[in-house]
């Protein structure tokens, strides 16, 4: 039996405290030692305080789930008691903060009403295979081929169906690393990865800290460079922590920027040398709604690297706007790995007539050209449109290039201290005036002061929503001069 | 190739090896044998893609002649490639593992169920296993590309399910392939997949809203939690309405169980159980929360009952747990029970109950089986049932749809407890066990559909089981075949240890093997960790074409078993005649001393049912 390392070098690399000392990537980096120094670094993040274990019913590790859990969900469930409704609750919380699009439900609706949808066969109601019916990898395999536009049609047998990529990133974890071990990750990054490789696979992240600063041979800011990448490796290694691999999210979250073929590549050449696996999230790849961007997913690639070391995930939650439909694939031509992924599958599973409704959906190939992605992206686009024209108005700074659901908007002015306290409470201030955003330090972003809004909702939400931004704003006065790299870069930004 | 191993030393850089002391051996060690690891690299490879194609092929539904010719070619490829392999293995384990260190698991032990491979088997096996099920069945999994624990699950999984895939790809179809497997090892409800089927095709499943595509509350939604409340307080016959607060809404039972053992235990707690036991029980623990469960064997000749929990054992098992210095959190029930199809009776429940509070130990009670007793005799009761819990805020109920509806394809389970603690700790882990919102809308129309479920659903499920099960214990009793079967679950508990001898679990699993020569796919006891050799679950909910085609086959494996019996016994004689005297003596000695059971004689005397007073 695996024996885990002891509590205090368990608790979660990364903490959602208030710490101030997490403004500072260095000490950050110092307090990944598992050793007598977290207290002092992880006074407020060790997971354990929050929950003595006088009275309660819970294992340590239960305690650690429920805190990741009430710190995270804590807007969120404000937002749930207090949700808004245009006609029962025009006073309700308006939520540009969970990653979702809400802009087409209508043609989800009724492409899932029809006909095809509704079949129900015995075999889909019984025990299925457990890396998801053949039937629904053939179509993945078929589907990604097309929109990755691989060089060579994918293979349904390098296909693992699950119920969604949290699950994903956990299996992946589990299976890759052993407990203790990391993925180096650049932050800002999507948080919640944090819980999905820690809960069951106790795995952690080494976060590779971008800046919004422009310097060096960068060309544009919070960039990725494989000088970043090994300085964190080398840094992860001589603090002793040994990784395994890098998470990459393409289109990125929370910054909404693609990488090119040419860094992917430099990426994944990276990983190779260090014999690293590259988990590389593509969930919001057909969301790229600014075609110029020209996205490339890494199944396009002619030759990878490591194909044995890539394994690539993908989703529809974000992508046909379902967050609630629960389905998520693996793809990587690495049979043990789809192997061991699929013995984890059975606690992952999704309903057979799940499968079959999304292998019908992504069979569509008419509809999804023809009716689906266009209007998707046209209304991305116009609600994009619509909310960086009223920053812009209202003089924030802020970053979109024209990938994902949200622009990360730059508040940094409006702290009167560059501290996470202070933006805690501005998000808060903002949540008192019911319009609920993630601040970036859910993102482990390490400048305080950043903020993910996300557009992609109806636009008399959207409406509301920038005029209870404005009046928070305007009600705060700014205290710092524009810092000097807070430029605003257009979603037609010039650094492709 | 070279990408199967480690570029500095060579050598695969992990293997899986049952003392698992070999991590950093193959940084310092060089290869004597880099070409044999090659070669095994290759055609484990080789091997898997036989399998995935082998598999992928006939999950199709209809099939061809052609197809099944190109099948039957494949698979005969596949069995010349391990049995390549098993050799190369098995000489690297006899010869060069000494000095490599590197201990391979023998393939023998996992190589298919093909003829010959049994005895191979037969030699490879270490003697007492018992308690080391998992490690003893793993496949010979290398990979430089995993975790130590990815390899051991995906050893795990391939073994568990070797025999489950060879199924799925060469099913029995009553036109089609008559010569296909019959899986009567699995626990799954086909009786009334056509009430299901069309139950779940009314216009009333297809609702959508935006909110059933949307992120859901990961406790399930509201109204969801709130129809299962209002279904388990009916069923469950509740004293009062039950809370929608107290429900989590998970993907399987399974699922609600890990997420318990998740925030009850730290990795090395333990929980106590009752064996035979619930083979995902074991699985579960040991893959992702890493619990220990403590055994407490039951036995089929016992004061009360066969295989009865009484209280002596539960006290003295904890007992001993606690001078091992195990840090006990709880105890695992399984009412009706998976493999026995046991009731337990509520006062046993009520003792269970208060000897778990007696001792501050949470209590997980697996109802899943619930609506599945089929002869109305015997009255099943749900914890929940009770009027007031002995220790409410440590008593877990889990149930699903998977056996009571028949849809184990459905993938939802639910957890009942008025611990809030707990269910906002199991909640935290909603997001990695999420159902779909239309599923969730679908089974709520399911599960508030109580006048289907009254009328139409349990009646006749409960009817089919009945001529079912009659008709396999009628030729179960005409076979002279002793069994337990007591009005609830899916199966039947068979006693065959009058056909093993030696009565061993070698001889089970070769048993075992003979029932899969005849395309018969039954669960040996073993793998529910009971403790006597010789017992197999039969599923029996399954078409009566099906079931007939099955007792044929389980039969016949008796009659061969029987036949081999009796040569052996002519053999034995033969040679008795011809050897000296005192090796008569040792050799009848010793086949009486190894097993009480290999005095069997075929005389219908022997042949008695365990629990006649059942039938």
């Amino acid at each position: 039996m695996a024996t885990l390392p002891k509590k205090e070098s368990r608790a979660p690399n990364t903490c959602l405290g208030l710490d101030t000392n997490y403004g500072d990537g260095l000490e950050r980096e110092h307090s990944r030692k598992p050793d007598h120094k977290r207290p002092e670094h992880y006074g407020v993040g060790d997971p354990t305080t929050p929950f003595s274990s006088d009275g309660s019913h819970l294992s340590s590790r239960g305690r650690i789930s429920k805190w990741f859990w009430d710190l995270a969900e804590e807007g969120y469930r404000t937002y749930h008691m207090d949700e808004y409704d245009e006609d029962k609750n025009p006073n309700g919380i308006i939520n540009l903060g969970t990653s979702e699009n809400k802009l087409c439900f209508d043609l989800l609706s009724s492409r899932l009403s029809q006909s095809d949808m509704l079949q129900v066969k015995p075999s889909l109601l019984q025990y299925p295979d457990w890396r998801g019916h053949l039937f629904l990898r053939e179509e993945v395999a078929r589907f990604l081929s097309f929109y990755c536009r691989s060089p060579a049609p994918l293979k349904p047998e390098n296909v693992v169906v699950l119920n969604g990529c949290a699950s994903l990133f956990s299996a992946l974890a589990t299976v890759l690393c052993e407990v203790g071990e990391a993925f180096l990750i650049p932050a800002p990054y999507y948080g919640a990865i944090t819980q999905h490789v820690y809960l069951y696979g106790n795995v952690q992240l080494v976060c590779v800290y971008l800046d919004s600063e422009v310097t060096g041979l960068d060309t544009r800011p919070f960039q990725l460079t494989v000088e970043k990448l090994e300085v964190a490796l080398q840094g992860a290694n001589a603090e002793g922590v040994k990784v395994k691999g890098l998470i990459l999210i393409n289109p990125q979250n929370p910054l909404g920027d693609i990488y090119s073929p040419g860094e992917l590549r430099e990426y994944l050449e990276f990983a190779k040398r260090h014999e690293l696996h590259v988990v590389v999230d593509e969930v919001y790849m057909l969301s790229v709604f600014e075609e110029s961007l020209g996205y490339h997913s890494v199944l396009s690639l002619e030759r990878l690297p490591d194909p044995q070391r890539t394994h690539v995930m993908w989703a529809t939650s974000k992508d046909f706007g379902m967050s609630g439909l629960r389905f998520g694939t693996l793809y990587t031509e690495n049979r043990d790995v789809a192997t061991a992924v699929a013995s984890l599958c059975r606690y992952h599973g999704l309903s057979g007539l799940v499968q079959h409704q999304v292998a019908q959906l992504l069979q569509d190939r008419d509809w999804i050209n023809q009716v689906y992605l266009p209007e998707n992206h046209a209304r991305l686009k116009a609600a994009h449109a619509y909310v960086s024209g009223e920053l812009r108005a209202l003089g924030i700074p802020f970053l979109s290039r024209g990938a994902g659901f949200f622009i990360w908007v730059d508040l940094r002015k409006y702290l009167p201290k560059a501290t996470f306290e202070e933006e805690r409470l501005l998000w808060r201030r903002f949540l008192d005036k019911k319009v609920l955003l993630s601040f970036g330090k859910a993102f482990e972003c390490k400048e305080p002061g950043w903020f993910r809004l996300v557009f992609s909702d109806k636009a008399h939400r959207l409406r509301l929503g920038m005029q209870r931004i404005r009046k928070v704003l305007t009600g705060t006065l700014r205290v710092a001069e524009d810092p000097p790299s807070s430029r605003t870069q257009e979603p037609r930004g010039q650094h492709i | 190739m070279s990408r199967n191993r480690d570029p500095r030393s060579g050598q695969p850089r992990k293997a899986k090896t049952k003392s698992q002391n070999v991590s950093h051996q193959s940084d310092t060690l060089h290869s004597p044998h880099p070409r044999v690891m090659e070669v095994i690299l290759h055609l484990r490879q080789i091997i898997n893609e036989f399998i995935l194609q082998l598999e992928s092929r006939h999950e199709q539904e209809d099939l061809e002649q052609e197809e099944q010719q190109h099948r039957q070619n494949i698979r005969n490829q596949e069995a010349i490639l391990i049995h390549l392999m098993c050799e190369v293995v098995n000489l690297l384990h006899s010869g060069a593992s000494s000095s490599l260190e590197l201990q391979l698991p023998r393939l023998s032990l996992v190589s298919k169920g093909g003829a010959g491979s049994g005895q191979q088997a037969q030699s490879s096996r270490e003697p007492d296993q018992l308690s080391h099920q998992l490690s003893d069945s793993k496949t010979a999994f290398i990979s430089c590309y995993l975790s130590n624990r990815g390899i051991d699950f995906s050893a795990l999984y391939q073994s568990n399910l070797q025999d489950f895939i060879a199924y799925k790809g060469d099913k029995y179809h009553e036109d089609k392939n008559t010569l296909g497997f019959i899986n009567f090892g699995l626990s799954e409800n086909k009786h009334c997949i056509d009430l299901l089927t069309e139950r779940l095709s009314q216009s009333d499943m297809n609702y959508i809203d935006d909110d059933l595509l949307q992120y859901p509350d990961w406790k399930g939604h509201a109204f969801l939690r709130e129809e299962v409340a209002r279904f388990l307080t009916y069923y469950c016959k509740a004293p009062d309405l039950l809370d929608p607060g107290n429900v989590v809404v998970l993907n399987s039972s399974l699922s609600v169980f890990l997420t318990l053992t998740m925030v009850l235990c730290d990795p090395g707690d333990a929980f106590l159980i009752p064996t035979p036991l619930y083979s995902g029980f074991t699985l579960t623990s040991h893959l992702y929360s890493k619990v220990e469960l403590i055994h407490i064997h039951l036995q089929s000749k016992m004061d009360t009952q066969t295989f009865q929990l009484i209280m002596d054992k539960l006290e003295k098992a904890l007992l001993e747990a606690k001078f091992k210095g195990e840090k006990v959190r709880g105890l695992v029930l399984c009412n009706p029970n998976n493999s026995l199809g046991n009731i337990d009776t509520l006062d046993s429940l009520k003792e269970y109950l208060e000897f778990a509070k007696r001792h501050n130990l949470h209590v997980i009670i697996d109802e899943t089986y619930m609506l599945s007793e089929f002869r109305a005799s015997i009255p099943f009761h749900s914890v929940l049932n009770m009027k007031s819990l002995p220790d409410p805020n440590r008593t877990h109920v889990i149930w699903g749809t998977s056996k009571s509806f028949g849809i184990s394809g459905f993938c939802f389970g639910t957890l009942y407890t008025h611990n809030k603690e707990v269910v906002s700790a199991v909640g935290a882990f909603g997001f990695l066990h999420g159902i779909a919102g239309l599923t969730q809308h679908k089974l709520c129309r399911l599960l508030q559909d109580g006048e289907w479920i009254d009328n139409v659903y349990l009646p006749t499920n409960r009817s089919r089981m009945q001529v079912a099960h009659r008709y396999i214990t009628n030729k179960l009793k005409t076979m002279k075949v002793r069994f337990l079967s007591r009005g609830s679950g899916l199966y039947i508990w068979v006693n065959l240890k009058e056909y093993l001898d030696p009565c061993t679990f070698e001889e089970e699993q070769l048993f075992y093997r003979r029932f899969l020569d005849n395309k018969l796919l039954l669960a040996p006891g073993k793998a529910y960790m009971c403790k006597e050799p010789g017992w197999f679950r039969l599923t029996f909910t399954d078409k009566p074409f099906r079931l007939k085609v099955a007792m044929q086959r389980f039969s016949e494996a008796l009659t061969h078993k029987k036949q081999n019996w009796i040569e052996k016994q002519l053999e034995n004689a033969l040679v008795e005649s011809v050897s000296s005297p005192s090796t008569r003596r040792s050799s009848s000695s010793s086949s009486s001393s190894s097993s009480p059971s290999s005095s069997l004689s075929f005389s219908s005397s022997s042949f008695v049912n365990v629990d006649t007073s059942h039938f």
